[in-house]
């Protein structure tokens, strides 16, 4: 059983006091105290355009055998690691079409990153209604992602 | 000006056959700047057993398409309770017992809630805790 732990430190001087959390999480399979035991490995995809990007695309993994089980427990980490503080990379959850329903996450700018649970629904094999992890960079500048998938 | 900075390190030595041992640490800026958010709210709270998303962190218009990070975590230790993590009504993912997240929030609208629910079928409430870095937010009228 693989033993993976994933730790935030934040802190803050914004107030008077200053603000602290530090929280370790051992990253379990649903429901069970058995570590998570599979992973995409840390990949690095490099972008140079603002066309959308399916950055992690559910049926790779379904095609390859690597099924990602939806709805347990799969953990996203990724970062921008590009150093403009001006532009940034639009993370987003759904179908890649922007007519089709979608949410936007949020902006990741140089040195960002992300750690989030992924419900990873899957629903066909031509993309339609999964919920993939797609990616729409600010500008044409050059800009590299990593990323990484922790799943059951 | 305000500094606040939020580090991940993820580690196992058995997940791959090398260790894997990551760390990185990122300043939270306003939108497209090197100047530090200066504004943040907390909380702890129980959210009571339903299959009904609720409102954890409300999208506000002066919040719209600028810097927000949120941090969120399932602090009950049962492996089998979670909690579901939604924006809009669309699904994040799960969150077990002792896990957290952390994510950019750029509050597209003002649905673009942060939001939770604890599983009716738990029967159990889930206690979640919660901090959001802005730069700003839409003040209702008393």
């Amino acid at each position: 059983m693989a033993t993976t732990t994933a730790t935030i430190t934040l802190s803050s001087d914004v107030a008077d006091n200053s603000f602290s959390v530090s929280n370790t999480a051992t990253l379990s399979k649903a429901g069970s105290t058995s570590g998570l035991d599979k992973t995409s490995g840390l990949r690095r995809r490099t972008l140079a355009s603002t066309d959308s990007v399916d950055l992690i695309q559910l049926d790779h993994f379904q095609e390859t055998g690597e099924v990602i089980t939806e709805n347990k427990a799969a953990k996203v980490y990724i970062k921008n690691i590009g150093t403009s503080t001006a532009e940034h990379v639009k993370v987003c959850i759904g179908q890649e079409d922007a007519n089709a329903d979608t949410e936007e996450i949020g902006h990741l700018y140089g040195g960002d990153w992300m750690f989030f649970p992924w419900a990873a629904v899957w629903t066909s094999a031509d993309h339609n209604n999964n919920e993939d992890i797609y990616v729409i960079p600010s500008s044409a500048d050059s800009v590299t992602l990593e990323w990484m998938v922790i799943y059951e | 000006m305000a500094t606040t900075t939020a580090t991940i390190t993820l580690a196992s030595a058995d997940l791959l056959s090398d260790s894997l041992s990551l760390s990185s640490t990122t300043t939270l800026y306003d939108a497209g700047t090197t100047t530090g958010l200066t504004q943040y709210e907390t909380g702890r709270v129980v959210v009571p057993s339903s299959d009904t998303n609720s409102i954890l962190i409300d999208a506000t218009a002066a919040g719209n398409d600028k810097a927000a990070r949120v941090y969120v975590a399932n602090k009950n230790t049962d492996e089998a309770h979670y909690i579901v993590i939604s924006m809009n009504g669309t699904t994040i993912g799960r969150l077990y017992s002792g896990d957290w997240m952390f994510i950019p929030w750029s509050q597209t609208d003002d649905s673009a809630d942060v939001e939770v629910y604890c599983p009716a079928a738990l029967s159990t409430t889930c206690i979640v805790e919660y901090a959001v870095f802005h730069q700003g937010k839409t003040f209702s009228a008393a």
